[in-house]
């Protein structure tokens, strides 16, 4: 156990564990947008800073980000400083002139105070905000689909040459994982369209309910060693099939009893 | 021939002295790159054809070398014929011919091919005594120019390995690293970290690998001393990264070069498989226990990839993306191993205090920052080149006279260094000494060592502007603040280049330089807003000049000059060769006039004036 | 756009010979890329995709690479190679007039290939000849001390 002081309190955390965790157990609300349970910490939005300094460091302080930093025996972190505002209020007003129609965005500005961005509005603005938490987590299912492209203020999240990715399986983890809603796709009588590749969705054989991608089945069966006929029907039918099973289970151990 | 002890070493020294020493005189032909561009490879070529063909007693076709870079790039093509230090400047493929004929036959010199100091009109027969190199001192660049980069011979002639053997003999690890602690080295790359405490860190850190690499990615604009190490004097950062091999306990080592520099590559490859050859690589160096392989890794051509955490990137083959540094490389670096990354400058000063001690090193210098550095000299100053000193001297010294003073005669106006991270500095700085801290207190950097001179034609707004533009090209793209708040800052100060600006605009860039300072995730975010910082606070009135009176003092930024004609034109017509939008009108031997509506205001006229008939308003 | 009419298919047995000599090693992927580069003056989709199959990396982390670092182009490059350099010494001493006259006199503006696939004009930052600025290399050669008023001819002639 490691012991800290954040905002003044004494708390315990676990050797390894990230500040950012911590913060958040006490129940401190520190804005992080970059940030996801599933996958490895990044420090790309920059919001989570906070400041750093220990008994030792003789008044010397840092500002870092919480979820890359992890916790120290006798660290004291300060949460909500007057700087710390002032930076989360900057790279928000940042933020807001690069993804001027993103609602996630607005309303956490306008907690900063900013409702209008003191900078240039980019035309070709749209709700990026370069977390890259979609193609972290392609990564963590080993697709690698897309990734990051070019560099600077051209960087974009993209498959290959912009078109298809052949490695992509619809599984849509990109855009159930990305913050601001960027990544669109839809299904449309039983095809899905994400990155502008189409797939195939399964039909439930009981019902005709459209599922998840013959590609995204395939991947799980042969990464996650699911059986084949796992995907031949859908989850409510395989519920209402072991509702069935129980039932008859049920009724046959009444009889049994009588 | 593979030296498999220490004493083989010696031997073979002594004979590659004797056989240097037999060749009389030596033609020294610069191929560094500013005599390159000026074509000194096709002046080796002509020695060699005359040479071929012609029998002169006592000089063969051995005696004409192909060096680095001497220094004096704007005295090249240089050839130098030693030992006599005579310095033939400006030489062309038709003075080869007389060359040979005058000097290497009959030790006649020519003088019409000797520098000239143009302010004393003094000619200088020896280049030693020539202020440009009398005031300087060699330690990194100690061999480069003298020696050819692809002969070991030379090398070891001048004493090469002669350090590696002295650690490997009569020297421990521990007792290495603390020879250099007490050298007071500091990383030359720019951030100026104790070396000696780097490599006792990673010394420290359990770990069955350990890497030693070398940062040969020079990005700066304006900065090419590695560059000239490299390429001039291949065999010394080699020998550096093995001593440091030995004292840290590595056996893999990296030299990351970027690929701008193919010569560099081409040079290091050929010593890398001669040290091989000699047994000073590889397995059992020298009959040792010591082993040591290093392998190039060749930079994409990325800026970024300076950045230690970055450059370990692109080395495993990924994009250079830095990471969060709250786990310092030296424990946790390329693979996660303990890694310790030093710049060829560094590395090229290590054979040197290994061989004449620490003490001899620390007393060059100031108490803090000892040694010397190498500097390129380029922009607006007559000697371009080239040059080392010791800590401390003054940014005057440096400046005017080693450096001769601005180039035509032109005002000083402010001294560039540390590139993109670093800042500029005002004549009122002049007689700041150069050294680690008192750069950085003044808001500039030591940075790789660029020092780039610009005189009053030179807008301080624009050149913000320019390394504005050059950072947000060349970020990565990862984090926010420096992503979106290097382009937004870019885009203020075009505002102000562009005279549309208000004070309101110059308070927001200032308010955004501290976030980006603050918040971003690498060093070249955290430096990035310097050249903005810098050079509001000490030029000002420059902003404002182009905020309130909508002009640029400097006449540089387009939409605040005009081009005007004045009576000092003769009608040579050669502005209206070259003005591309149609906007000079005259005919010979008559007054040109500019219409100041179709002018783009591209300056093409005014650079090829040659009598000073345009003027800038 | 104008410049695929000139272009011909990559040739396959190439790119895989330069492959094929490199050691299979993910360190390898920006070296390997350059050869390439060097080879062809692109890298064709063939190439990226022949490359992340012999390191075992996926097609997206190369293609990431390809366009992070500036010496790749994804598009076929000219003939010859004009590079402007544009590092602070040349930038103060009118690298930018080079550039102008050079869009005006061969039709190339910077990053640009002329449609015949006959020259490309890139802005490098920092050669490091900082000390013969202005400075532009014409395929391997270097050009100092550039006048705006040669800079036509330099291209054209080499």
């Amino acid at each position: 156990m490691v012991n800290l002081t954040i905002n003044g309190k004494p708390v315990k955390a676990s050797e390894g564990e990230m500040l950012l965790a911590v913060i958040r157990r006490m129940g401190i609300d520190v804005p992080a947008l970059c940030d996801h349970a599933a996958i490895e910490p990044a420090g790309n939005c920059r919001l989570c800073m906070v400041e750093i300094t220990k008994k030792e460091w003789d008044g010397w302080k840092k500002s870092v980000t919480s979820c890359l930093y992890p916790v120290e025996e006798g660290l004291i972190v300060q949460t909500h400083t007057e700087e710390l505002h002032e930076i989360r209020k900057t790279i928000l007003d940042l933020q807001l002139a690069n993804c001027p129609n993103s609602d996630v965005i607005q309303k956490l500005a306008a907690e900063y105070g900013v409702y209008k961005t003191s900078f240039q509005v980019q035309p070709e603005g749209d709700n990026c905000i370069m977390c890259y938490a979609c193609t972290r987590i392609c990564e963590v299912l080993g697709r690698n689909a897309i990734s990051p492209t070019q560099r600077g203020h051209n960087k974009v999240i993209a498959p290959p040459f912009g078109v298809e990715p052949p490695d992509c399986i619809g599984c849509l983890s990109c855009a159930h994982i990305c913050p601001t809603d960027h990544i669109t796709w839809h299904d449309d009588h039983g095809v899905r369209v994400i990155w502008e590749k189409k797939f195939e969705l399964i039909e439930c054989s009981k019902c005709g309910k459209r599922t998840i991608t013959r590609e995204f089945a395939d991947f799980l069966i042969k990464e996650r060693e699911l059986p084949k006929e796992y995907f031949e029907i859908c989850d409510d039918c395989k519920r209402k099939e072991t509702a069935k099973k129980f039932g008859t289970l049920a009724i046959k151990v009444r009889e049994a009893a009588i | 021939m593979k030296l498999d002890s220490i004493k083989k070493l010696d031997a073979w020294q002594k004979e590659c002295r004797k056989k240097l020493d037999s060749q009389k005189t030596k033609v020294l032909v610069c191929l560094g790159p500013g005599c390159l561009a000026g074509g000194s490879d096709i002046i080796l070529k002509e020695f060699e054809n005359i040479l071929k063909t012609k029998k002169i007693p006592g000089i063969t076709l051995e005696a004409v070398k192909k060096t680095g870079c001497h220094g004096f790039c704007a005295r090249g093509p240089m050839v130098v014929i030693e030992p006599a230090g005579i310095f033939y400047t400006k030489v062309k493929k038709t003075d080869v011919k007389d060359i040979i004929e005058k000097t290497l036959m009959k030790g006649e010199i020519i003088e019409r091919l000797l520098y000239k100091n143009p302010d004393t009109e003094e000619i200088y027969k020896d280049w030693r005594k020539i202020p440009f190199y009398a005031r300087q001192q060699r330690i990194a660049l100690r061999n480069v120019g003298q020696i050819d980069p692809d002969e070991i011979t030379d090398y070891i002639a001048n004493g090469g390995y002669s350090a590696l053997a002295k650690v490997l003999g009569t020297m421990k690890p521990r007792q290495v690293i603390e020879e250099v602690t007490k050298s007071g080295l500091r990383g030359r790359g720019g951030a100026g970290f104790p070396t000696g405490k780097k490599w006792a860190t990673c010394a420290r850190e359990v770990s069955d690998i350990r890497y030693v690499l070398c940062n040969g990615d020079e990005g700066d604009p304006g900065a090419f001393m590695d560059r000239c190490i490299m390429e001039g004097d291949p065999h010394t950062v080699l020998e550096g990264m093995i001593i440091c091999a030995y004292a840290v306990g590595s056996t893999e080592g990296y030299m990351y070069v970027r690929e701008e520099y193919p010569l560099a590559v081409v040079n290091l490859q050929k010593a890398i498989e001669d040290a091989y050859e000699h047994g000073l690589l590889g397995k059992n160096i020298l009959g040792t226990d010591h082993s040591f392989d290093i392998k190039i890794s060749r930079g994409g051509g990325a800026f970024v990839c300076g950045e230690s955490s970055a450059l370990m990137k692109s080395i495993a083959g990924e994009i250079g993306e830095p990471r969060a540094k709250y786990v310092r490389s030296v424990q946790k670096g390329l693979y996660d191993k303990p890694t310790v990354l030093n710049n060829v400058e560094s590395y090229a000063n290590i054979p040197e205090i290994i061989n004449k001690g620490a003490d001899w090193f620390a007393s060059i210098g100031t108490k803090k920052s000892t040694g010397t550095k190498a500097f390129s000299l380029a922009g607006k100053v007559r000697n371009t080149g080239l040059i080392e000193v010791p800590m401390g001297v003054t940014l005057r010294e440096i400046i005017f006279e080693i450096g001769g003073g601005v180039l035509d005669g032109r005002e000083f106006k402010a001294v560039q260094t540390g590139g993109p991270s670093g800042g500029c500095l005002p004549a009122s700085k002049l007689d700041l000494p150069v050294d680690f801290d008192t750069l950085t207190e003044n808001g500039s950097m030591m940075g790789s060592g660029g020092m780039i001179i610009m005189d009053d034609r030179t807008c301080m707004v624009d050149v913000a502007r320019y390394f504005l533009n050059f950072l947000v090209e060349e970020s990565c793209g990862k984090c926010v603040p420096c992503r979106e708040g290097l382009f937004q800052l870019h885009q203020l100060c075009l505002k102000v280049c562009n005279g549309e600006a208000t004070e309101e605009d110059l308070a927001l860039m200032e308010r955004l330089s501290k976030t980006i300072v603050k918040a971003s995730l690498c060093g070249l975010g955290q430096s990035g807003p310097n050249p903005f910082t810098s050079t509001a606070m000490y030029f000002r009135d420059e902003y404002m000049a182009h905020i309130k009176d909508h002009k640029c003092p400097g006449g540089v930024c387009k939409k605040l000059i005009t081009y005007r004609v004045n009576d000092e034109c003769n009608g040579c017509m050669a502005c209206i060769r070259v003005c591309n939008s149609n906007a000079i009108t005259g005919v010979k031997k008559q007054k040109h006039v500019i219409d100041e509506v179709k002018c783009d205001r591209c300056g093409a006229c005014y650079a090829v004036c040659n009598f000073e008939a345009i003027d800038i308003v | 756009m104008a410049q695929a009419t000139a272009v011909k298919k990559p040739d396959i047995k190439k790119i895989k010979k330069i492959i094929e000599n490199s050691p299979q090693d993910k360190k390898q992927l920006i070296m390997i890329l350059q050869d390439i580069q060097r080879e062809l003056h692109y890298l064709p989709i063939e190439a990226l995709q022949e490359v992340a199959a012999y390191l075992g990396l996926s097609y997206s982390h190369v293609y990431s690479a390809a366009t992070f670092y500036k010496s790749f182009s994804l598009v076929p490059r000219g003939e010859i190679t004009i590079r402007v350099c544009k590092g602070t010494a040349c930038h103060i001493k009118g690298a930018d007039l080079i550039l102008d006259q050079l869009k005006a006199g061969i039709g190339v503006g910077a990053g640009e290939t002329s449609p015949d696939l006959k020259y490309t004009v890139e802005v490098v930052n920092c050669v490091g000849a900082c000390a013969m600025a202005p400075v532009m290399i014409v395929n391997d050669k270097y050009f100092g001390e550039v006048k705006c008023s040669r800079a036509v001819r330099i291209a054209e002639k080499g």
